[in-house]
């Protein structure tokens, strides 16, 4: 059955262009890929934990077809783009970690992660350039070595100092988690809000701010409290499967509603009268700025030039969405981006990552928009949700690009008399740190140079590295 | 007493040896001082260890007559050690005393606190040195441990990189670290440090070590790295620190002068014969470079932007 299921994934894909079609077209395709998977739950023999010394993660995701089928669909659409964009992919990543991590029997925390990260390298390695698919699986690792700390944390409170993980030392995690353990969702909630929004309002919040980065990472402060070796994931967490799926379950939510929280912003971002230009297509941006554009009772008036961002031309499309909504739009070619920059009050970037360092990695041409707006001093500003945090360092322009087809920049009609011509068409670009003025995400406004403190936040230092092209750019 | 002064003394001149960091040597010897101890109250403990770390400093002056070596990170790293301490005491000894179990704990996480130290170096290079793409050019300055075991690392995996090292006058440290690069075939260039703007525009990036870092991120270092790291700027170059942990001092400067008493050391410096008397003649053999023109610090903590090194600190000290 499992074999049908995947064929027919593979069908579908090769009827789906590669390129120049919707990315939601494709999203449907993969929808009723993931409908298509019928629920087996017979599996011969006593389940058992996974091992991954002894066992690859495949043969012991057999004893639960419908995990295993979720997987094989899930790489075949990363692999033929059939599921792309980072929104999307973060998505159906969690999501089918919510099944891996409710349905398998995995043994022990530490089994859990080792089967975590064994799935996450076959995700990275479908489509490596898709970076939220990564950030998602240490997402999940971060979220299992927090639950399990804090459950045993919670327990040991009363019995002196001793037995308290530094990490409780080092921040008030300690106090959170006496709330007991079933205060886990709560606690992430308060993380998640109160202590950047609180510190990235300015100098001012920053001592608040520290006192809670503690964190799990590694610090001057978890040096010098024992924090020496790694925490022993073996023990027995009877509640950690319930814990772990609800805390997964509410990053499904976060990435659900980020859109909705950055929209928010977008009413004190941009002001009557402004001239915004935008580059390319963003479900984000595009939302953002009709929030700012408002209703017809509370509208605000203001324009928005898009350049186009040849050779995709996606600007267009966001372009007719704009002008559908009322709003003055204007398009122009790459070209005239400097000459229209000017007049422009604000550069609205949206981004396909951010690196570690506070950079982007964002659609091909970006860069050359953010460094003449930087030239003429006007502020860039980038919305996106911080799903798209990685904590990799991008070492040079190539290291997470990828090339697209060269079809969208010369037509194969010339090939022929074309023939010595090299032609490339590059995916991405970056944008050093340094030509971000502001981040708006859905933890509110941030500078670049904020970015490492939220890496902490959400990952551990061991799980920077999941697959061997990240630990060129660790 | 003075014989307590001397066995520290002697303790800290044998811990001193060419591979070892100022800072371990020094924690290494403080670990001597509580294993020897008698005192049964943390107050006489810390007391102690605090004279312990006064000594090491003064013998660090007067061993070295014209001052030539920096003791920020000496500073810097009984500061930490200190703080340890205080933390470890705060945490579990509470109000009934120091008896023989605590000081055995204590004993015990300082000597994984030393070893931690030691490694860090290596975990430094491990982190750093991706950042060395194939091909590359670095630049760089003096003779930094840290940085030099970054860039061995990253000449194993490379297929070409080429170095450039500035001599590193006054004491010509530049040489040393050439030769140790030599030796693995990277091809290096030795360059004047007079010449760090001829050759600025040919350099990929530029890896320097750090006597001390600052808390604003900044670093005070061989003198200079100062006008290396501003030309970097000035030519879009990145330009990366590579320092331990334990060298994070808890000094703001606010100019090259606004440092303590003691920490600016003077380099061996005489005017050419014939010079009037009345000339006088200066040469500090450290500077401060501030922390907008550093990119990324490599420290066994990550690699940080130099406002997470305030923040590390913050955390770490702020708490008292």
């Amino acid at each position: 059955m499992l074999q049908q299921c995947q064929r027919k994934a593979t069908c579908r894909c090769s009827t789906v262009q590669n390129r120049g079609c919707g990315v939601i077209g494709m999203e449907q395709s993969y929808r009723s890929n993931m409908r298509s998977l019928s629920v087996d739950y017979s599996h011969g023999g006593k389940p058992t934990g996974f091992d991954v010394a002894s066992m690859d993660v495949r043969a012991w995701l057999q004893q639960w077809p419908r995990v295993l089928s979720q997987l094989e669909t899930l790489v075949v659409g990363l692999k033929r783009r059939q599921v792309s964009g980072p929104y999307n992919c973060a998505q159906f990543t969690v999501e089918l970690y919510r099944n891996l991590v409710g349905s398998c029997k995995w043994g022990t925390a530490g089994q859990l992660m080792d089967a975590v990260r064994e799935v996450g390298k076959e995700l990275v390695a479908a489509k490596p350039s898709e970076l939220a698919v990564g950030n998602m699986v240490r997402r999940v690792l971060y979220i299992i070595r927090d639950e399990y700390e804090s459950a045993f944390s919670a327990g040991d409170g009363s019995g002196g100092g001793q037995a308290a993980t530094s990490a409780s030392l080092t921040s008030p995690s300690a106090s959170r988690g006496g709330g007991g353990g079933g205060g886990g969702h709560g606690r992430a909630n308060s993380r998640g809000e109160s202590t950047p929004r609180g510190a990235a309002t300015g100098g001012a919040g920053g001592a608040a701010g520290t006192a809670e980065g503690g964190g799990l990472g590694p610090s001057l402060t978890g040096m010098l409290g024992g924090q020496f070796g790694a925490t022993d994931f073996g023990r027995s967490c009877p509640d950690l499967r319930q814990n772990v799926v609800a805390s997964i379950s509410e990053l499904m939510t976060e990435l659900r509603d980020m859109r909705g929280v950055i929209k928010e912003h977008a009413k004190d971002t941009i002001h009557a009268n402004e001239v915004i230009l935008t580059f390319g297509n963003s479900a984000t941006v595009d939302a953002f700025l009709k929030a700012a554009a408002g209703g017809a009772k509370d509208g605000l008036n203001f324009r928005v030039i898009v350049a186009e961002a040849a050779p995709l031309c996606s600007g267009h499309v966001l372009a007719k969405s704009l002008a559908k909504h009322g709003i003055d739009t204007t398009v122009i070619s790459d070209s005239a981006v400097f000459a229209m920059m000017a007049r422009v009050n604000k550069v609205i970037l949206s981004t396909h990552a951010v690196v570690a360092n506070g950079g982007l990695i964002a659609l091909n041409g970006s860069h050359a928009v953010a460094l003449a707006a930087n030239d003429l001093s006007v502020p860039v500003v980038c919305v996106t949700g911080l799903f798209k945090l990685c904590p990799l360092f991008p070492h040079d322009q190539d290291t997470f690009n990828c090339l697209l087809s060269p079809a969208a920049v010369m037509s194969f009609k010339d090939k022929d008399s074309m023939r010595n011509v090299e032609v490339l068409n590059p995916a991405y670009d970056y944008i050093p740190p340094n030509l971000v003025d502001l981040y708006i995400t859905n933890m509110g406004g941030l500078q670049p140079s904020y970015i490492y403190r939220l890496l902490a936040e959400y990952y551990h230092r061991d799980d920077l590295i999941i697959s061997p092209s990240d630990e060129q750019a660790s | 007493m003075d014989e307590g002064r001397k066995v520290i003394s002697d303790d800290f001149a044998r811990q001193l040896s060419p591979e070892t960091a100022l800072p371990v040597a020094a924690i290494k010897t403080l670990i001597g001082v509580i294993r020897r101890s008698t005192n049964t109250t943390i107050r006489g403990m810390e007391a102690e260890l605090k004279e312990a770390i006064q000594l090491m400093e003064d013998k660090m002056e007067t061993d070295s007559p014209d001052n030539s070596r920096s003791t920020i990170s000496l500073t810097s790293g009984c500061q930490l050690f200190l703080r340890h301490v205080s933390r470890f005491v705060a945490e579990s000894v509470g109000e009934e005393g120091f008896d023989e179990s605590c000081k055995q704990q204590l004993l015990h996480r300082g000597e994984r606190f030393a070893e931690v130290s030691e490694t860090s170096r290596e975990q430094i290079a491990r982190l750093g040195h991706n950042f060395v793409r194939d091909g590359t050019v670095v630049l760089t300055h003096g003779y930094s441990r840290c940085a030099l075991h970054l860039l061995l690392m990253a000449a194993e995996t490379k297929v070409t990189l080429a170095c450039s090292l500035r001599e590193g006058r006054p004491d010509g440290a530049g040489f040393k670290a050439a030769a140790a690069l030599s030796k693995v075939g990277v091809p290096v260039t030795v360059v004047l440090d007079s010449a760090v703007g001829y050759h600025m525009e040919m350099a990929d990036l530029c890896v320097t070590g750090a006597e001390g870092v600052l808390e604003n991120g900044g670093i005070v270092n061989k003198v200079g790295t100062f006008q290396m790291a501003v030309l970097a700027k000035a030519y879009n170059v990145p330009f990366y620190v590579a320092a331990e942990s334990y060298k994070f001092a808890r000094l703001f400067p606010l100019d090259q002068r606004d440092l303590p008493k003691g920490k600016i050391p003077r380099a061996p410096f005489a005017a050419p014969e014939g010079t009037p008397e009345s000339v006088a003649t200066f040469s500090p053999s450290v500077d401060y470079t501030s922390a907008e023109y550093i990119t990324l610090l490599f420290t066994d903590l990550g690699a940080l932007t130099p406002s997470a090194v305030s923040d590390e600190l913050i955390r770490l000290y702020g708490e008292a």
